[in-house]
């Protein structure tokens, strides 16, 4: 993982500044940096966004394809994640540097989305047993500095909000063979409910109080993260310890209440900035990636 | 290839149609409604009712500490080798000594057949098991040096990976490696207002597909019981959030539940290394 080596002195002045509610570049405990969000970014995906917070910065890419759906759930597409560290964001992630950071959250990602209430993945079904949509979601780390989690499910729930999937008619001819009919009409397709996709709030354990967002120099005092993600509800969908330290539990619960808290407080304004961006149209001026 | 016509060739690839029978038929856990209900195997819902538990230090000889264990049908087995010297050099922080786990199940250990090639199921729960075991670990008191945890499950019955937490930590006991604590873990299957401790295979997936209500979920806690600090947490599903910090609660009660199992193992163990030569097991 992207990491950076900082002196005692420094982490002492950091975890001081967390005792105090007050972090180094100005934050309350439970802040968000700054946050961009950008949907249709690349043309040739079927929806695609992109994330900046701070100065990490996250491309998410998504393609639809056609598949044959998963033997034990007949009715349902399925969605697929890749994550990809480039060499750009930190030099360790050449060759196959990256690889496990990547797998880490892309695990994370099957996880998050592995419930009924996520997203509807019926919808995504095209004929029983023998047709479904197979979205390829593929993540692209363009720079990191901390919190890629977090980013990362933002981007994905911006990008989903944003996949246009082409309407398909199923045709029966007479032999009972069905024929599908891909709609070439741009404006004729479908779009994702994206409501209850959950979002991922990283709190980071810094001496006796937790911080969200944290930058990678608060995250080299933290010893041990929870991972949470979260619906607009308010539901847990996904937990996770990370980190080499271990948890007093009742700090567990306070943060699971803080993630909780500040989850929800993050979608609102999250769909609201969507829908806006959809209202503008093509009267909207693009910033693309790393603009 | 020569296509042979007059045969009917099988499909590309066959599922074994076991699979496709539900695992509880119309099952007991749809009796949400009576939450008094007993589970299949007699034990009580919303209770700290965990399975009875074997374990045993020190079966595989050639491994520098080793152990078994039971929680009814679940059976995993650990070894511990070194601390030894570390293959990775290019580690930057060679203060302290690193844990690797491999974590696998065996290919017949599961209904469908696995096959011998780690999946991706195995490399989380690997990940998580390092997580979970770090914390109890002296580390740094094993620098440029490496611990390897293999665990391999020998047939999977539910709460896999909270087993496997406890037979790991009892592997590095009885491997000599100097241990903040114990680490045990717990299982729970949340489903709706009610819970389901230790589960067994069938717990754990029945009722996920057949029931559109909410707050079903699994949760895994790892605890170091001396220390009362959790370890390692991992929860799917979806739970509402004071179900969270109910279900970390009962694990946590049903990992102290164990506690006392395992500690009569490790002595029992430590016991039979240290008896001088003709000296009888008995105790």
């Amino acid at each position: 993982m992207a990491t950076v080596q900082i002196c005692e002195a420094e982490k002492v002045y950091i975890m001081h500044g967390v005792r105090d509610d007050l972090r180094i570049d100005g934050r309350a405990c439970d802040d968000y940096r700054h946050m961009e969000v950008e949907t249709d970014v690349v043309s040739n995906t079927d929806g695609s966004a992109r994330v900046k917070m701070g100065d990490t910065d996250i491309l998410v890419g998504i393609k639809a394809e056609m598949g044959r759906p998963r033997p034990l759930i007949p009715d349902e597409g399925y969605l697929e994640f890749f994550v990809d560290c480039s060499a750009n964001a930190t030099p360790e992630f050449e060759g196959r540097g990256g690889e496990e950071l990547g797998s880490e959250i892309s695990s994370t990602l099957y996880k998050m989305f592995q419930n009924r209430s996520s997203l509807d993945l019926r919808a995504l079904c095209i004929v029983p047993r023998e047709h479904c949509w197979v979205l390829y979601v593929d993540v692209l780390l363009l720079q990191c500095d901390g919190n890629l989690l977090d980013a990362t499910s933002i981007a994905v729930k911006a990008a989903l909000f944003s996949t246009r999937i082409p309407k398909v008619h199923v045709s029966e001819d007479d032999e009972g063979g069905k024929e599908l009919e891909i709609s070439d009409d741009p404006y004729d397709c479908m779009r994702l409910q994206v409501e209850d996709v959950p979002c991922i709030v990283t709190l980071s354990k810094i001496g006796h109080r937790h911080v969200v967002d944290a930058t990678l120099q608060e995250a080299a005092c933290s010893m041990a993260s929870l991972i949470i993600a979260v619906t607009h509800k308010g539901n847990v969908t996904c937990v996770r310890k990370v980190g080499g330290g271990s948890l007093d539990p009742e700090s567990i619960f306070e943060m699971t209440e803080t993630g909780k808290r500040v989850g929800k407080a993050l979608h609102a304004p999250l769909m609201k900035l969507l829908q806006e961006e959809e209202v503008l149209g093509k009267r909207r001026q693009k910033v693309g990636f790393l603009g | 290839m020569p296509v042979d016509t007059r045969r009917v060739r099988a499909p590309e690839e066959s599922q074994c149609p076991l699979l496709f029978v539900p695992l509880l038929p119309r099952g007991p856990l749809r009796t949400v409604a009576q939450p008094e209900k007993a589970r299949v195997d007699g034990r009580q819902r919303s209770q700290v009712d965990v399975r009875p538990v074997f374990a045993r230090c020190g079966l595989v000889t050639q491994a520098k500490g080793s152990a078994y264990m039971e929680a009814g049908k679940t059976k995993v087995l650990c070894a511990v080798y070194g601390p030894r010297e570390s293959e990775r050099k290019d580690d930057t922080d060679m203060k302290a000594g690193r844990l690797v786990c491999d974590f696998r199940y065996a290919p017949f250990s599961c209904p469908k057949r696995g096959t011998w090639i780690q999946g991706s199921e195995e490399r989380d729960a690997a990940q998580a098991l390092q997580e979970a075991l770090r914390p109890g670990l002296c580390l740094h008191r094993y620098p440029r040096a490496q611990v390897e945890v293999n665990v391999l499950v020998l047939e999977h019955d539910g709460s896999v990976l909270a087993h496997a937490v406890t037979c790991a930590s009892m592997a590095l006991v009885d491997a000599g490696v100097e241990m903040y604590d114990l680490v045990l873990g717990c299982a729970l299957r949340q489903d709706g207002d009610s819970y389901l401790l230790d589960p067994t295979l069938a717990e754990e997936s029945g009722g996920h597909a057949t029931q559109p209500e909410d707050n079903q979920g699994g949760v895994t806690v790892a605890l170091l019981p001396s220390l009362g600090q959790v370890s390692g947490l991992h929860a799917d599903g979806e739970l509402r959030d004071e179900s969270v910090s109910a279900a970390v609660r009962a694990c946590m009660e049903g990992c102290h539940r164990l506690y006392p199992v395992v500690r009569r193992a490790l002595v029992y163990a430590a016991r039979r290394k240290a008896a001088p030569p003709g000296d009888s097991l008995e105790t």
